[in-house]
């Protein structure tokens, strides 16, 4: 217990930052005119004795300097600067950022490499001519080959690179359509009616039976995929801008600052700006995750993409049919482990982000 | 009071009113090859008789107040391709007890577990047990249900013996199923209820309350578990009713003939008046699931039933 | 002068943690508490007058701890020498004191109580622990206490839930609260903050004349020197985790000698002139993350001396009871007039003379 309250004890000491370089510079200026004995100058609490060697000089009138008092609370805050600090202190999202970073700039330029192969295309064994059909892992084949000989390796980064690009999309529409939508709902006063109740109705039926109406009303396909789910996305960012915008309009610190003479645009500026932005930038990590858990689902109900665009939901799929025959069971953990560590990963870089953009917690 | 119960009654019939318009006018534009099975053989003239006798050449607002007038007494029409002439209440009546059953067990299970969980989670927060807890949470949250599901079938069929595919008369059967049902449901409402317990634990009153000298268990369970406790129980009755629909994962993992997958059936078939059927039945079950959910908070939380016009979320 | 005391509390330094920089909250707090006196504890938010009585019950935060110094408490009947209330660890250790010695009135009293459970349950709660009275016992004593904090048809009232009493009436249900566990210490943070001015006097009221019937003695916080000026025997000048002026309200008020408590009162709105801007304390308060060097008002000060940026002042007395730690008081320093603000208080007094 000791130990650990030394330890913060120390830390203390460590804290060396501009506004104690700046009070040790205003100490030694006041040493020099109070001339304090040499022995003294480090010691905060003086005893009986040491009172006495004090000169008369040290209790000189200062100058009152007000630069000086205001230096000494806060020092210089800035929101994006804290954030992306605090964000930064978080080892383990961090790490999943930099994984993440790597496998989308993998899936991009996989293709281009050369040596790989076509992902939709059959295998043949070059000495018997028949497909290499359920090869497992292999130097030739990294991660085996599926039931026709397609190579998974391929398929996998084939199949990443789709899913995430819905994953983006969607969350790129989830986010421009939540955003127009909650300014409209909240600026224009006439649509609030049309957009409550449309709120209402829409969060009132499961996420699941919309994804599939829509997929069944129009022809199943990308496109088709992309707008079910932005269908319903956007819903809790519109909402949330909504309120926002309800605020910038009657929040009790927003009325203060504006009894104050603060024009309306810095109040969005400093005071809402960056609290939307931070929520607008978790619901987008949270989004791809979800579109990918979607697409996994439509693809499962028999919704989803033709097996020629492989996609991690096709992936999964295929590995349905395999779960019985333990033989074959590399060819579903090998796209089940790259979408969980896809999903998980936006799942906690999200989080991490937003506790790093609460400013409760900057200190 | 009763001003509260009436609004919000309202409230719920205007939103499925509203559905049902939406679904049906929007079901209406689909090709008629969806309400014949042998679509392709038949004249134009006997596909204009058959669509005049099922009076879908009726202006659409008479469609509508027939289907509405049925929809109340409990007729949903009837399937023209999955069953032919079969009426849907029937199909729905015979598949969903057997939905209702799994995931009520599971229910049943999951909701004392995820409580348990979040309890411990709370109480232990910042130790080695709530950083399980997290991760398993974590992963139920954002890896894709399809992809644990198919995992646990796979580890399961590794390591055991046991019959994979559900029997009616082997209960031994019924556990892999259930149990996995159960999963997410201890996850969600571990989730929640640590999110409300640690919350709770920050308010006013539990300081006030330790200041007066309550020891710390008591505090816990009279007053951070029990206020905590309220919001979610608004969720309960809509986790129970959604069951209703079954899992479409589970149910065709483990060949169970309940209602998961009967949407998904109906829909590779073009089944029309299935699929709205379907689809109405399916946001009905909900909306009055989260009707419910607001009628049990007027009896959990004394603040909503005298103040009618403030809903606590 | 020894007997006389309830709380000693010497040499305090409490620190938090906050996201792995330490904060020194209290830098060195000694302070006696008299017995069925009422001391005032002022100063502005973040000097930690809140974080201060927390020790008292054993609130602090969790990322908080007592670094140094001792808490004495001698009202235990088993403990005449006083226990150290700084080194309790366990809940089983402060639940000897928490309620049934020292209770607590807290700012808000729209979120100090249970939403969801009946005044009575909550008030007979505490009745159970401490005065070990249950069912009817308990209800019937709960009615009595609800009619000592002035709230008429208590019978009905007992049954109701907060949300059905206004802010006035709740912060009488939170003092009867702390009457239930019938303690010898009333710590009231900020009672009447939250409040309607209207009825702050009237909470201020009631809790004097607990004081009296239940022979309490009474803390209060708060940054208001209305409130202290009417309710309090001595009061405490805080300002950065340190208490750097002390003495009885009189010479607090009348003879004041920390500049800071000089800027303290020259900001009461009922000292300023019309048609002039009131006064406010240039600056802001010290950042306790990093160490204080000398006296941490010295920045804000304009009656500042060199030595003020270099040691902390010791405390110098004025008289038995009055101290403060200012270096103006040193015999060497020069003859400083205090702003004519407070000198306009000193008159106010009667037959006030001039120091």
């Amino acid at each position: 217990m000791k130990s650990i309250r030394d330890r913060r004890t120390e830390k203390l000491a460590n804290n060396v930052s501009e506004y104690t370089e700046q009070a040790l510079e205003t100490i030694r200026k006041m040493q020099e005119t109070a001339q304090t004995p040499e022995e003294l100058k480090d010691i905060d609490e003086l005893s009986e004795e040491q009172m006495q060697m004090l000169s008369p000089e040290a209790f000189s009138r200062v100058a009152f300097d007000k630069a000086q008092a205001e230096k000494g609370g806060y020092s210089d805050y800035s929101y994006w600067g804290s954030t992306l600090r605090m964000f930064f202190r978080q080892k383990f999202p961090v790490f999943l950022l930099c994984l993440l970073v790597l496998i989308v700039a993998f899936t991009s330029v996989q293709p281009y490499i050369p040596g790989q192969r076509d992902a939709n295309r059959i295998n043949d064994n070059e000495i018997t001519g028949v497909p290499d059909s359920n090869v497992p892992p292999s130097g030739k084949y990294w991660l085996g080959t599926n039931a026709i000989g397609q190579d998974l390796w391929s398929r996998i980064w084939f199949g990443a690179r789709t899913s995430l690009y819905i994953g983006f999309v969607v969350a790129f529409a989830d986010a421009v359509i939540g955003i127009v939508m909650g300014l409209l709902w909240g600026y224009v006063r006439k649509l609030d009616f049309l957009f409550t109740e449309l709120y209402n109705v829409l969060s009132n039926v499961p996420q699941t039976i919309i994804l599939i109406l829509i997929s069944y009303i129009m022809r199943p396909g990308m496109n088709t995929m992309i707008v079910a789910m932005a269908a319903t996305g956007w819903l809790a960012l519109a909402r949330f801008i909504r309120n926002q915008v309800v605020i910038i309009r009657d929040r009790d610190y927003n009325l203060a600052s504006r009894c104050l003479g603060t024009p309306t645009r810095r109040i969005i500026l400093k005071n809402l700006l960056p609290h939307m932005v931070s929520v607008i930038m978790l619901r987008m990590a949270l989004s791809i995750p979800m579109a990918i858990g979607n697409e996994v689902f439509l693809t499962y109900v028999g919704l989803g993409l033709p097996i020629t665009i492989p996609s991690l939901g096709n992936l999964i799929n295929e590995g349905r049919k395999i779960v019985t025959v333990p033989s074959l069971h590399f060819q579903l953990i090998a796209p089940a482990a790259v979408l969980s560590i896809v999903t998980i990963s936006f799942y906690l870089i999200g989080n991490a982000f937003s506790d790093a953009a609460d400013p409760r917690n900057h200190v | 009071m009763l001003g509260y119960l009436v609004k919000r009654l309202l409230r719920s019939v205007i939103t499925l009113f509203i559905i049902v318009v939406i679904v049906f006018v929007m079901l209406r534009q689909m090709p008629v090859e969806g309400y014949f099975n042998d679509y392709d053989n038949m004249t134009p003239e006997a596909v204009q008789n058959a669509l005049q006798n099922m009076g879908l050449l009726d202006p659409i607002p008479t469609q509508l107040t027939r289907f509405i007038k049925d929809f109340v007494r409990g007729d949903l029409g009837v399937s023209y391709r999955y069953r032919v002439n079969y009426p849907i209440a029937k199909i729905v009546a015979d598949k969903a007890p057997l939905s209702l059953t799994f995931g009520g067990i599971a229910m049943l299970i999951g909701l004392p577990l995820g409580f348990g969980l979040g309890i411990l989670m709370a109480r232990s927060k910042g130790k080695w047990i709530a950083g399980i807890g997290t991760a398993y949470i974590v992963i139920m949250q954002s890896v894709p249900l399809a992809v644990i599901y198919l995992v646990i079938q796979l580890v399961f069929t590794s390591l055991f013996r046991i019959p994979l595919l559900y029997s009616s008369s082997n209960p031994r059967t019924w556990i892999l199923p259930i149990a996995t049902l159960a999963l997410p449901t201890i996850a969600t409402y571990g989730l929640w209820l640590r999110r409300y317990m640690v919350d709770e634990q920050n308010r006013d009153y539990i300081k006030l309350a330790k200041a007066k000298g309550v020891p710390s268990k008591f505090i816990w369970y009279r007053h951070v578990f029990r206020n905590a406790v309220v919001p979610l129980v608004q969720l309960i009755p809509a986790s129970i009713l959604a069951t209703l629909s079954g899992s479409i994962y589970v149910e065709s993992l483990y060949s169970i003939p309940g209602m998961g997958g009967l949407l998904v059936d109906v829909i590779k078939r073009q089944d029309n008046t299935m699929v709205q059927a379907l689809v109405i039945l399916f946001a009905a079950v909900s909306i009055l699931g989260l009707l419910l959910g607001d009628l049990l908070m007027v009896l959990v939380d004394p603040r909503i039933s005298l103040t009618a016009k403030t809903r606590t979320r | 002068m020894e007997n006389n005391r309830i709380l000693s509390i010497n040499d305090l330094h409490v620190k938090f943690s906050l996201r792995g920089q330490v904060l020194h909250a209290l830098r060195g707090i000694s302070l006696d508490v008299l017995k069925g006196e009422s001391l005032a504890i002022v100063g502005e938010s973040g000097s930690g007058k809140s974080v201060f009585v927390k020790n008292l019950n054993g609130l602090l935060d969790n990322n908080g701890w007592i670094d140094e110094g001792t808490i004495m408490y001698y009202g235990l009947p088993e403990e005449p020498e006083g226990i150290n209330l700084a080194q309790f660890k366990t809940e089983k250790d402060w639940l000897r004191v928490r309620g049934n010695h020292i209770a607590m009135v807290m700012q808000d009293p729209m979120t100090s109580l249970n939403p969801l459970k009946t005044i009575g349950s909550q008030l007979c709660e505490a009745l159970n622990l401490h005065q070990g009275l249950s069912g009817a016992l308990a209800q019937a004593k709960a009615v009595e206490l609800l009619r000592d904090v002035g709230i008429r048809e208590p019978q009905v009232r007992i049954r109701q839930y907060p949300h059905q009493f206004s802010g006035g009436m709740r912060q009488r249900v939170v003092i009867a609260m702390a009457m239930a566990c019938s303690p010898r210490v009333l710590i009231c943070d900020e009672p009447t903050t939250a409040l309607d001015v209207t009825i702050q006097a009237q909470i201020l009221d009631l809790i004097k004349d607990l004081k009296q019937k239940h022979h309490l003695t009474t803390i209060y916080i708060t940054h208001d020197l209305g409130v202290v000026a009417n309710v309090a025997d001595r009061i405490a000048v805080m300002y950065s985790g340190d208490i750097v002026e002390i003495g009885t309200c009189e010479e607090v008020f009348y003879n004041p000698q920390h500049p800071y408590t000089w800027a303290l009162l020259s900001s009461l709105p009922q000292l300023g002139k019309k048609d002039e801007d009131l006064f406010a304390i240039a600056g802001t308060p010290p950042n306790l993350f990093f160490k204080v060097r000398g006296d941490a008002f010295a920045p804000r000060n304009p009656y500042a001396l060199a030595i003020d940026f270099l040691h902390r002042p010791p405390y110098f007395e004025v008289s038995p009871t009055h101290k403060a730690r200012t270096w103006l008081l040193d015999p060497r320093a020069p003859k400083v007039e205090p702003p004519p603000a407070i000198k306009a208080i000193g008159n106010l007094k009667p037959g006030g003379e001039q120091v």
